[in-house]
């Protein structure tokens, strides 16, 4: 799209099939990871430090110029950076693939599931799903700037939400007042009954509107200024609130739509007389409604549905964005269609939004095992819903029987496996780790830190990396493939 | 209602990666589920098939 670059960061979660397991998840995670790089040899393993949680051989980058590594326990797959839609929905799903494919090479599929969503009924752990949109340093990145941003975040889960069984425990919250961090509890929070169904996953755990932190207290807009990119020039958006997809439309519709509302506030255009009155509540409280009214309390006492303000975001995006180019003429129609369908029987969005599809699948169920909400057995349905082994998840048995539309093929996924996007910079750093696979055995990185005492062999960054005995090679600009520059340098360079 | 599948990807400053496929003729686009049918009855063998103590044992780490 047009002068967008998308990124998705999925933590996974894994179901291990034991009831008295040998290993937990983070055992396994530490060896699907290690097969994928030192086996598959999918990509080059850090041999450096990257961050006190991240110790050499945590993680690497991939000839797809994304990364796989351990985060909090959790295997974590970040895109490369993508210029379009269905590169970063094939992208999104190569990064399912190549874990799935790691599962199964090593012989675990029956031991433990690959589990792609944001949530664990027992404990109330949660994971993310985060999104980023490179955009200009000139956004209005402050509470007026970004309060459509808001608004539009709020509301948009009723057709990006993932949906679950049940709620989570209200969460520890902090409010910044002035320079004060105060619990939210203070100001009269109160938690509601537990609902048997909602469409978000994320939505219990986000208890403030902007903040910087990602693993407590998170936000709708989350405000660390980390673009990755020249800071001069670019801003990177950092979502977290958003869940994990599982249906291909759903995903190319989430990051359209997002993209699009951010190029309508970029450019003045964002509809300004939304501001919703208490938008945490609202986030909850939407997903929580058995009645699907979504009904939301604006600032300005009126009082509307969220798919009457997605309607008015999409109105604004009609008029200023359309026609220029054929994915964003693709997201206002398909955003169109699914509002409309969203005033009708949900039955009609099967397979194009998540929550539909996972509802549908427990009310057949219901009806057929006449089982009511109570039942455990609807907890363990809605993770098998986001199970990605084609064999058993329940969204793949919709998508083998056509039920849910196709933005990409199997052959562009598998594609994207191995090779980056050829219009970012991440060609240019496909380039390099594929330098380094060949120039180094997979024996060599067996010996973590670097052997010899000296300084890595390689350091990569997303923006940035350096070869020993060469300068930092730096690649601020994340539009450009920097394919050439990257070639000359390591001809230049001796590993 | 017909589903279209994604526009061709616009090209790039050099080749670009994936070619996304043209729409389908037909639309791609899923049926209304239909009680009773076939198709409804592989998706509830596959249900069925679900260990229903899977979710107790579903215990993560809080990530980000």
């Amino acid at each position: 799209m047009l002068n967008r670059i998308f990124g998705l960061e999925t933590e996974y979660g894994l179901l291990i099939h034991e009831d008295r397991p040998s290993h937990s998840p983070t055992w396994f995670a530490h060896r699907i990871r290690d097969h994928l790089f030192r086996v598959q040899r999918q990509g080059v393993l850090d041999l450096h430090h990257r961050g006190h949680d991240e110790p050499p051989g945590n993680g690497g980058f991939l000839t797809n110029a994304g990364r796989i590594y351990l985060d909090m326990g959790h295997l974590e797959y970040a895109s490369p950076e993508c210029h379009s839609l269905t590169d970063v929905v094939a992208s999104d799903r190569a990064g399912d693939l190549l874990l799935q494919q790691a599962i199964e090479d090593l012989g675990y599929s029956d031991q433990v599931s690959l589990i792609k969503n944001n949530i664990d009924h027992e404990t109330d752990a949660t994971f993310g799903s985060h999104e980023n949109y490179l955009v200009s340093r000139r956004f209005p990145f402050s509470r007026r700037g970004l309060a459509p941003l808001v608004t539009f975040l709020v509301t948009r889960q009723i057709f990006t939400g993932s949906g679950r069984v049940g709620s989570a425990a209200l969460q520890d919250a902090w409010i910044q007042m002035d320079r004060l961090l105060v619990p939210r509890s203070s100001f009269g929070a109160h938690h509601v009954s537990e609902p048997p169904f909602q469409i978000s996953q994320r939505a219990d755990y986000i208890v403030n509107d902007f903040f910087e932190w990602v693993q407590h207290n998170r936000a709708i807009v989350n405000t660390r200024d980390e673009p990755l990119a020249d800071p001069n020039q670019y801003r990177r958006i950092h979502l977290l609130l958003g869940d994990s997809n599982m249906a291909e439309y759903a995903t190319a519709l989430k990051l359209g739509t997002t993209g699009l509302v951010l190029q309508l506030i970029e450019e003045g255009h964002a509809p300004q007389d939304l501001e919703i009155d208490e938008p945490v509540e609202a986030l909850q409280e939407i997903s929580q409604d058995q009645e699907r009214r979504w009904l939301v309390q604006l600032q300005s006492h009126k009082t509307l549905s969220a798919v009457d303000i997605q309607e008015r975001f999409l109105d604004c995006a009609v008029q200023h964005c359309r026609g220029q180019d054929e994915e964003t003429d693709w997201v206002l129609a398909q955003w169109a269609s699914v509002l409309h369908d969203l005033r009708g029987d949900y039955q009609k969005l099967v397979g194009r939004v998540d929550w539909a599809s996972k509802l549908w699948l427990l009310d057949c169920f219901r009806e057929a095992e006449h089982v009511d909400w109570t039942d455990p057995m609807l907890k363990s349905l809605d993770l098998e819903y986001h199970n990605l082994n084609p064999a058993k998840g329940l969204y793949h048995g919709l998508l083998e029987q056509g039920r849910a539309p196709r933005v990409t093929t199997d052959r562009l996924i598998h594609l994207a496996m191995e090779a980056a996007p050829k219009n970012t910079r991440a060609y240019g750093r496909s380039e390099l780790v594929r330098h380094l696979l060949n120039e180094w055995p997979a024996s060599a990185t067996d010996q973590l830190p670097a052997p010899d005492g000296l300084s890595p062999p390689y350091v990569i960054n997303w923006s940035i990396f350096q070869v020993r005995g060469h300068a930092p090679f730096s690649m601020p600009d994340p539009f450009k493939t920097y394919l050439e520059d990257v070639r000359t340098h390591l001809e230049r360079a001796i590993v | 209602m017909k589903y279209s599948m994604m526009p061709e990807r616009r090209e790039g400053p050099v080749d670009p990666m994936p070619k996304s496929p043209r729409p389908l003729e037909e639309g791609g686009g899923p049926r209304r589920p239909e009680t009773g049918s076939p198709d409804k009855d592989s998706l509830m063998k596959r249900m069925r098939k679900v260990d229903p103590k899977q979710a107790e044992r579903y215990r993560q780490r809080t990530g980000e």
